[in-house]
């Protein structure tokens, strides 16, 4: 603060701070900040926060233990504390020339359990987020079928309805880290990735309302935002364990999750489970439509590519420490981060602190399910030495998460897709952390 | 009552006569199983009870179809059964020329794509790139990378022009097809596309894709001694490999002009960012100059109702007027 003293900063700080304990809880906030800027404490506000804070730690009795707070319906729905301001996604603006056909992430550094809130799971629009009035808005199922039929939103939660916790992936997480690590925090490098229970009526429950003809052997689903959003799915993945889905983590689904309608097809390319459904067309072969032949094909480099690679193949990452997450002073901390499979359970993970010369296993901890975030744990003692630290998962099948150079060995640099290499954090000995990649 | 809930006013929203606060009280402990209060004061709807019918409530014998839903007739399916097939199937009648194309292709498309299928800016290049698919940096136009012309048809039908999808007519998709194929010299100047000879064409890359051969990586849980730490090589992100920092911070929604600033960020800015189709630049005063002298109303007007490349709201038919008209302020508010 210019022209005082520390002392006098201090002295000034705390009569501040008695002063404005009389007021309540917004008149407070409104109060100091104004009487900061009076006292030309812009610049240093972070000192003066914290002094003025400290009124409020044991042995003081703080200001909201000695006044009454809000009442009920303040926030008829409810928010995050306004101290989670930075829980947000966020998006890298270079990646496509607008919004509108454009992805953002999900801040996993801040998350815990496996949960993803419905508020902050990534976003990834072709034509833009649509506002769909739900009795306005129909699924059409027809095609290869003996009764072709259309559903509306409340007809459909009239079937048997099913509830399950399930990842969904873009394809593309991690699609810019190719050829070297370009992103500079675990938002950027796996945040295409979010987990919700999901509620629904079967897809299969629905076939069996209109009835599959025997050559029918694909479904092509469809949007109803503006990009007409479409994807083929073998008949197989429809009976096996699709969902329609209305709901996610126990509300209505989120418009920017496709409400009132999407396609889930557990374990699969995110861009498989077309939102704001509205249409489900059974034929015999696939459609090849835009977005399963320029788009989210696997480009080899013999030049030929890859089509209807649908499975998010296992895959895990250190969400703390990471680089928004740096060790603060040596200590013990818990090395957490998170592991999926598009083919079923997780059933370990080891780490590696030494960019992957020695492993140990990592144990697992809460819920183990299919096709479903699983968080696995270790407790380390950190001494200030710099760490290269790594996770490496497995699945049921006995596939075992690759690294960098086996992903590049078989795909080269430009498939785009499906990058599940082990991820490495380089720690610091200040404890910052920092993307990197071993060769 | 002090620190718990009120009884009374729960149920009745005033204070009652001790006698009935009683009843009240039993009441509302039996609040969830269904109360039923004697006071004459209060009358009791009654309730007739239909006997269930028998039958389709066995939870282990459901039948397959619930019979839930409506027949959807071929009129209905009609309008959104849009989707075309590599062999043709779903093509409606139609046709288009290389010739209409272009003048279609140069009102509607090249204000992104570019007048010769370039791409503006970060917009999707549509030609060239032939035999770069093994290359570093392959280029995957529709020329050299797409394998059905009817993804193109489709897509185009679908989703494009990018600000107003499904707006156009059979005979300009036919139309621009055909361009856009001979932009990519898959078929000649003189060629018509019609219904009956698409199914002739042949694209440049139909053989390059084959289905998913995955797993092809298989490691193995190694614990000890996997490698020589010695040797490892590290890499240090980020590296920037397009020359750009991210912009890795959500900007704070402080701005008064919040409503303004997403409309602009979400609507306008497709094309007022880079100035495709002729618009005015964002932040470019020059730009602006000739239109502010015609007046600030004249610029709403145009905002509102469209003008040349400019659809009326920018495609956002929805908007209110004040909207939009907040977004030009903010637009303004930048020069």
């Amino acid at each position: 603060m210019d022209g005082f003293s520390q002392k006098e900063e201090q002295r000034l700080l705390k009569t501040l701070a008695t002063e404005s304990e009389n007021l309540g809880l917004v008149e407070r906030r409104s109060f100091l900040k104004n009487a900061l800027v009076m006292v030309g404490a812009g610049a240093t506000i972070t000192p003066a926060g914290a002094a003025l804070a400290s009124s409020n730690l044991p042995p003081s009795v703080p200001s909201w233990s000695r006044q009454l707070g809000e009442g009920v319906l303040t926030n008829p729905y409810g928010l995050p504390s306004e101290y989670e301001k930075d829980t947000i996604r966020r998006t890298v603006d270079w990646l496509t020339p607008d919004r509108i056909s454009s992805i953002s992430m999900t801040p996993l550094h801040k998350l815990k359990g496996i949960i993803t809130p419905n508020g902050l799971a990534f976003e990834r629009y072709h034509g833009g987020l649509p506002n769909i009035n739900p009795d306005e808005h129909r699924l059409i199922i027809h095609g290869l079928v003996e009764r072709p039929l259309i559903f509306t939103m409340e007809e459909l939660k009239r079937f048997p309805s099913v509830s399950e916790i399930k990842f969904l992936e873009c394809p593309a997480n991690g699609g810019m880290e190719w050829k070297a690590p370009q992103m500079e925090g675990l938002q950027f490098t796996h945040g295409m990735l979010s987990c919700c229970e999901w509620t629904g009526v079967r897809l299969s429950t629905l076939l069996d309302a209109v009835g599959v003809k025997p050559e029918g052997k694909w479904i092509l689903a469809e949007g109803a935002d503006g990009s007409g959003m479409t994807r083929s799915i073998p008949m197989e993945k429809a009976l096996d364990d699709a969902i329609v889905v209305y709901a996610q983590n126990g509300e209505a689904l989120r418009r920017e999750q496709g409400y009132p309608i999407r396609l889930m097809n557990p374990g699969w390319e995110g861009n498989t489970c077309i939102k704001w459904l509205r249409r489900l067309e059974i034929g015999d072969k696939p459609w090849y439509q835009r977005e399963e032949t320029s788009k989210y094909t696997d480009l080899m480099p013999d030049g030929r590519a890859r089509k209807f690679s649908f499975v998010q193949e296992c895959n895990s990452v250190i969400t703390s420490p990471s680089p928004e997450v740096p060790f603060k002073g040596k200590g013990w901390y818990e090395i957490e981060g998170i592991a999926w499979s598009g083919k079923g359970k997780i059933k370990g993970v080891d780490i590696s602190l030494d960019g992957g010369v020695t492993w140990r296993p990592a144990p697992l901890k809460g819920m183990i399910i299919s096709k479903c975030l699983t968080r696995f744990s270790y407790m380390y003692q950190w001494q200030g030495e710099p760490l290269l630290l790594q996770s490496r998962a497995w699945d049921e099948t006995g596939y075992v998460q690759p690294t960098f150079k086996q992903l590049r060995a078989e795909r080269g640099g430009n498939s785009i897709y499906h990058k599940n290499a082990i991820h490495t954090w380089k720690v610091h000995s200040n404890g910052s952390v920092q993307n990197a990649q071993l060769s | 009552m002090h620190n718990s809930l009120n009884v009374n006013a729960l149920i009745n929203g005033r204070l009652l006569s001790m006698r009935t606060f009683k009843i009240t009280i039993v009441c509302f402990a039996g609040f969830l199983v269904g109360c039923q209060q004697s006071d004459q004061s209060i009358e009791t709807p009654k309730e007739t009870v239909t006997k269930v019918a028998d039958g389709a409530t066995s939870q282990t014998d459901l039948p397959k179809n619930f019979s839930i839903g409506h027949q959807a007739t071929s009129d209905v399916i009609a309008g959104w059964d849009i989707d075309v097939r590599p062999d043709g199937l779903g093509l409606p009648e139609g046709s288009g020329s290389v010739e209409d194309g272009e003048s279609i292709y140069e009102d509607k498309c090249a204000m992104c794509h570019g007048s010769f299928g370039e791409g503006e800016d970060q917009w999707p290049k549509l030609t060239g790139g032939a035999g770069s698919l093994t290359e570093a940096r392959p280029e995957k136009s529709i020329g050299s990378f797409w394998p059905y012309a009817s993804t193109l048809w489709d897509y185009i039908n679908r989703a494009m022009p990018f600000p107003a999808p499904q707006s156009l007519e059979p005979d300009e998709v036919y139309a621009i097809t055909a361009y856009v194929l001979n932009m990519n010299e898959i078929v000649d100047d003189d060629f018509v596309l019609t219904r009956e000879n698409f199914a002739s064409i042949e694209m440049p890359n139909k053989d390059g894709f084959y289905i998913d051969d995955r797993p092809d990586t298989k490691n193995t849980r190694c614990m000890k001694n996997c490698k020589d730490g010695s040797k490892i090589n590290i890499v240090l992100g980020p590296v920037y490999s397009l020359g750009k920092k991210a912009d890795t911070v959500a900007e704070e929604k402080t701005d008064e002009n919040d409503l303004a600033k997403t409309t602009y960020e979400s609507v306008c800015q497709v094309c007022h960012a880079s100035g495709v189709a002729n618009a005015p630049k964002m932040g470019v005063a020059e730009d602006w100059t000739a239109r502010l002298e015609r007046g600030k109303d004249s610029i709403y007007s145009n905002a509102l109702n469209g003008l040349n490349g400019m659809p009326a709201k920018g495609g956002r038919a929805d908007l209110s007027d004040d909207t939009v008209k907040a977004a030009v302020d903010f637009m303004l508010s930048k020069l």
